[in-house]
């Protein structure tokens, strides 16, 4: 990855006085707040185990699909109780349970990115999870985070000289819990764990001075003195925002009710942006989606397990928006969930769900570009065991779309961070970097991108596509979302294209086409018989 | 391939001190003691034995009042009558909850099996034993939080206990039929019609192939494994006198809900086919066959050896697994692995030899391991003899038990709790592995732990003592004083060499003789220079350890900020 030698300890001089002199007094966190009022920040939740994507984000076009016996009739969400999206012409909906999201929808602070995956997808929980965070493909393994390469990329020579004047806050802060792989750069951690903003914290000055010995002991020697080190030091800094900090709203879920702890998780966030804490990155996560039986009750399929996991998550994001409204930061602030993967399509006997691939992402605040980006998954009545929602969206299309547009990250230095080059889905304002330049809107008109002829089709099929110049990417994927075949990858100029494609080799079955262009995309279901 | 070589250098006190700090939880001084002038072959024999008895089952000391006549916990309304169904005192574990018990008891189960296991690990004796099971919860796992059933949690415990030194094929093959287990991966639900990939799926991932490039099994091969495991269930309920009531959990078979099909894996497994032996009659035993079947054909991949190899290396050595130790150390142990495949002691041979390698006594490997939550806390209370109650007052041996669970959970151990099935992300998660173990959120735990472990009073007074008139526990009080540790020392009076012993016990990277110098002169001679000083002042403290002297009085404050000072160390964090 290139590096950039940028926003080092610069120093900072006052009327030609040096800043350090004014260390702790108030007018150097006063000078502090002015600064980062500019600053913003990004909150990642992440949903351990494997989110339910199909009974979060709710296609009411498909119930009758959907509602089959064979497919998940036995965790289906009543149609009535479903809380319609407006604008959808009651086609997609949310669970009943998210009617916090629901509302921030409906105040346009809410972006949904129907499913978003890659091509292949992994069923381990784990392997998926460090995907997912990673940004890797399916078949790499990368010892660091997308967010941590980011971080990298802005601070390269973090953590020697920080924390600093200009900087004196952790970079990236993990709330209850370790810190995630997607936090670590090439065994740099990138950000520190916390749980509250009062760690008291005083070591006396240290005898032990004996320079590490090289190899291993060396090494975690010289990570254990890294954390005392740092825990002192960016401990003075959190606790101090923490003790400046305000929580406002009212709405934060009470001890012992769903999402007591990640609303106190987000409340101790909103704590510390109000606090002044100029932290760009805040993770946290909850656990509890792995539900691969009863995560609904027979009785009543909005009440059970899911729906109280889901509740939590929305009932806290809800409460953690009022308070930055409340607190005048909202516009600091964006931030997304997603899982490692969704679920299958068809539910199980047992009133659950087995590992999936693609699912909706949820990006909320009142930067992003409201609305619904991608397209209602068509579920086949056919659908097996193993179907699964085909993807639509590449995962690291989300990370290149908040590079851009939050972080305000260059082409080249995005491509860097995520290794490959990834569309912008559009769904943050562009007016967050001053930007020029219009994005194109067409990919939510209803053009046709992408077309296969005959459809169903024998041993040969052609495929028509627009292209609107740039790079192209169609694939094919199979039911279970699985790519199957890469039809074509490289750069076109702007017109339409027609091309033949074998499909001698291929199985017969349902497949799906992906298009990716530009800044558009578009999937579209092609069956192979024999004719 | 090269054979394991095993370690013939000097086998002084420091490659004691390493063998020890990786097999024992801390190292006492009685511990180097007992081993004093023994061969490094001696000091295996006794560390890894053959797989010992069962210790005896946790025992109820919870409550729900202090008063016995008050007390609801464990009893239930037999028809107007109140039954008491364990006694406080006695064990639980064979004794099914009932819907009729006064109050629930359930948490206090989980709860007392936790402290009981904790317990033992404090107390263990002189060998791998204690360490070796904290291995297997680290792989073959199954949480609390999920199953929410002591005994069952205890059941699985009682597995890896009657195989810590045996055969791990056979370990495997009766975790997969354990009641835990199959409730924990949803085994207890996989049918024919409803197959279940989750025990399937973890089975080859999680507890014998692993997922390193060799492992190549396909997602074909879990769902017909999958098929293979369907129709076994759990039953916790029966008719007991006539009446339907919880029974101890049962394993049980069910014919019309197994896949009798014929079941095909990849070419990884060689396209092997396993299917029902028709020529048994009995559907049980015609299933059990195919179980077998299914296990041995896992293992007879080599991989597993090498998996099983990686993660021991990984929980007993260190985490990076080199293509050197790849090479020199894992395809070698996985020899004896596969060697002893067939033997019940399979583990205590490979465990031997790990243990007595060369490679495990390399000087670099020696103090890198980043402590775990149980090597901090379990070994800092056995490193400094920290008193503990004994049974005869068991309630304040229970809630002193108790007091390190909870410490440990606030540094990211929880006993019987992993986070998740893929247990605790130290043991795999790329690229920091162990180094997870510590960072800022859990060294201001840390530091608050031996704060309070060495400085504070624990006591046992009347309103929370059980019957406090017959309850030996009743007014217990301990304190931790470090005059008593350092009185084992050889040489407690010459402040060099106490400085020494106590860096050997506490420390395990080397410290300069500067550093010693500066230790001794800051907590040994209050800033003196003479050697004298603390020679003069410990006598007088040991001839009298209740003087009011204030030249001696001071011994044990003086001794507790040294050891307090060692334990602040970045150092302390490593064994």
């Amino acid at each position: 990855m290139k590096r950039r030698n940028f926003l080092q300890s610069v120093p900072i001089t006052l009327g030609g006085m040096s800043l350090s002199a004014y260390a702790n007094s108030p007018l150097l966190s006063d000078l502090a707040c002015t600064l980062m009022d500019t600053d913003k920040v990004l909150v990642i939740i992440q949903l351990n185990g494997g989110n339910d994507g199909l009974n979060t984000v709710i296609p009411l076009d498909q119930y009758a699909v959907l509602s089959q016996p064979n497919i998940r009739q036995n965790i289906l969400i009543p149609e009535n109780k479903v809380l319609k999206l407006p604008g959808t012409n009651n086609a997609l909906g949310f669970h009943p349970s998210l009617s916090g999201i629901h509302n921030l929808y409906k105040e346009n602070k809410v972006a949904i990115v129907q499913n978003v995956g890659y091509p292949q997808f992994s069923y381990s929980h784990f392997r998926a999870a460090d995907i997912w965070v990673s940004g890797a493909d399916y078949n790499e393994v990368l010892n660091s985070g997308w967010a941590a390469r980011y971080l990298a990329s802005e601070f390269p020579n973090y953590p020697s000289g920080f924390p600093n004047m200009s900087f004196p806050d952790p970079l990236a802060v993990r709330v209850g819990g370790t810190i995630t792989l997607g936090l670590q750069n090439q065994g740099v951690s990138m950000g520190i764990a916390i749980n509250n903003a009062k760690d008291p914290l005083n070591l006396s000055g240290n005898l032990f001075t004996d320079p590490p010995t090289p190899g291993c002991l060396g090494k975690e020697l010289s990570y254990t003195r890294e954390v005392l080190r740092q825990t002192d030091k960016f401990g003075d800094a959190v606790q101090a925002a923490g003790d400046k900090g305000r929580n406002l709203s009212s709405l934060y879920p009470v001890a012992n009710t769903p999402g007591a702890i990640l609303g106190s998780q987000l409340a101790l966030v909103a704590k510390l942006i109000d606090g002044g804490c100029k932290t760009r990155i805040y993770w946290l996560s909850t656990g509890g989606f792995d539900t691969h039986s009863s995560q609904v009750e027979s009785a009543d399929h909005t009440a059970g397990v899911h729906s109280g996991l889901l509740k939590g998550v929305s009932d806290a994001i809800a409460a953690f928006m009022d308070d930055l409204t409340l607190l005048g930061r909202a516009d600091r602030v964006i931030g997304m969930t997603f899982s490692e993967f969704g679920r299958r399509i068809i539910s199980n006997a047992s009133g659950g769900t087995d590992h999936g691939a693609a699912q909706p992402v949820l990006i909320f605040g009142s930067n992003v570009i409201p609305g619904i980006y991608g397209h209602n998954p068509v579920i086949d009545p056919l659908s097996n065991v193993n179907s699964n929602l085909p993807m639509e969206f590449d995962f690291r299309s989300v990370y290149a779309t908040i590079l851009a547009d939050w972080f305000c990250v260059g082409s080249a230095d995005r491509d860097n961070i995520l290794l490959n080059k990834y569309q912008n889905i559009g769904f943050l304002k562009p007016n967050n970097c001053l930007m020029t330049g219009v994005k194109s809107n067409q990919r939510y008109a209803g053009a046709k991108l992408i077309e296969a002829y005959p459809n169903p089709c024998a041993d040969q099929v052609r495929i028509a596509f627009e292209s609107e110049g740039g790079m192209v990417i169609i694939e094919l994927l199979n039911q279970e979302g699985r790519l199957v075949q890469t039809v074509f990858n490289g750069y076109l100029e702007s017109g339409h294209f027609d091309i033949a494609c074998s499909m001698q080799k291929i199985p017969e079955g349902t497949y799906y086409l992906r298009i990716q262009n530009s800044v558009s995309e578009q999937v579209r279901k092609l069956i192979k018989a024999r004719l | 391939m090269p054979a394991l070589k095993p370690y013939t250098g000097t086998f002084g006190k420091p490659e004691l001190l390493h063998l020890l700090r990786r097999t024992l939880f801390g190292v006492h001084q009685s511990d180097l003691n007992y081993f004093k002038g023994q061969s490094l072959d001696q000091v295996l024999d006794y560390l890894v034995p053959s797989t010992p008895a069962l210790p005896s089952p946790p025992r109820r000391t919870y409550y729900s009042n202090t008063d016995p006549a008050k007390d609801q916990m464990e009893k239930y309304n037999d028809n107007g009558t109140v039954v008491t169904a364990v006694p406080f005192g006695e064990t639980w574990v064979n004794t099914p909850l009932q819907t009729n018990f006064l109050v629930g008891s359930g948490n206090n189960r989980r709860a007392n099996l936790k402290n009981w296991w904790t317990g033992l690990q404090i107390h263990q004796d002189r060998t791998l034993y204690e360490k070796m099971l904290m291995f297997y919860q680290t792989i073959l796992v199954t949480q609390d939080v999920t199953l929410e059933d002591a005994i069952l949690m205890y059941n699985t415990q009682t597995l890896y206990r009657k195989f810590a030194f045996g055969n791990y094929r056979e370990l495997v093959r009766q975790i997969t039929l354990d009641p835990g287990m199959l409730k924990y991966l949803n085994g207890d639900k996989n049918t024919k019609t409803a197959p279940d990939e989750n025990y399937a799926r973890e089975l080859q991932e999680l507890f014998t192939l692993g997922k390193g490039k060799d492992s190549q099994y396909t997602e074909d091969d879990v769902k017909t494994a999958a098929r293979i495991l369907t129709g076994w269930t759990v039953i916790n309920t029966g008719i007991v006198n006539g009446k339907t009531q919880n029974i101890l959990p049962q394993v049980v078979f069910n014919q019309s809900k197994h896949d009798t099909g014929t079941k095909v894996f990849s070419a990884f497994y060689n396209n092997q086919q396993i299917n029902p032996d028709a020529s048994i009659i009995n559907d049980k035993d015609r299933a059990l066959k195919e179980l077998d079947q299914l296990i041995g054909m896992i293992f007879q991949k080599e991989e597993v050896s090498k998996y099983i190899c990686r993660r021991l290396w990984n929980f007993f050595a260190y985490y990076d697994i080199n293509d050197e130790v790849e090479s020199e150390v894992i395809a070698p142990l996985s020899e004896v692995f596969r060697t002893y495949s067939n033997d019940p002691d399979q583990m205590k041979y490979v465990m031997k030899s790990l243990l007595g390698s060369d490679y495990f006594f390399k000087q670099e490997l020696r103090g890198c391991m980043i402590k775990s939550p149980n090597d901090f806390l379990i070994g800092m209370v056995r490193q400094i003899g920290f008193p503990f109650p004994d049974s005869t007052q068991l309630e304040a041996q229970y809630y002193m038990w108790s007091y390190i669970v909870n410490g440990n959970a606030n540094i990211g151990f929880i006993v019987n709790s992993p986070p998740d099935v893929a247990g605790w992300p130290a043991y795999y998660q790329l690229p920091v592995y162990h180094e997870m173990w510590f960072d800022t959120t859990s060294f201001p735990f840390r530091r608050g732990l031996y704060e309070a472990i060495s400085r504070s009073s624990f006591a046992l007074d009347k309103t929370v003592t059980y019957d406090p008139a017959n309850n030996p526990s009743y007014g217990y009080k301990t304190k931790m004083n470090f005059a008593d540790m350092v009185r084992d020392f050889d040489h407690p009076s010459d402040p060099n060499e106490l400085i020494n012993e106590a860096l050997q016990i506490m420390l395990a990277p080397p410290v300069s003789d500067a550093v010693k110098s500066a230790l001794k002169t800051n907590f040994l001679l209050n800033g003196q220079s003479r050697d004298y000083y603390w020679t003069e002042v410990w006598e007088g403290y040991s001839a009298d350890p209740n003087t009011t002297d204030p030249r001696f009085r001071n011994v044990p404050s003086m001794l507790q900020n040294l050891f307090n000072y060692l334990m602040s160390s970045a150092e302390y964090q490593l064994c």
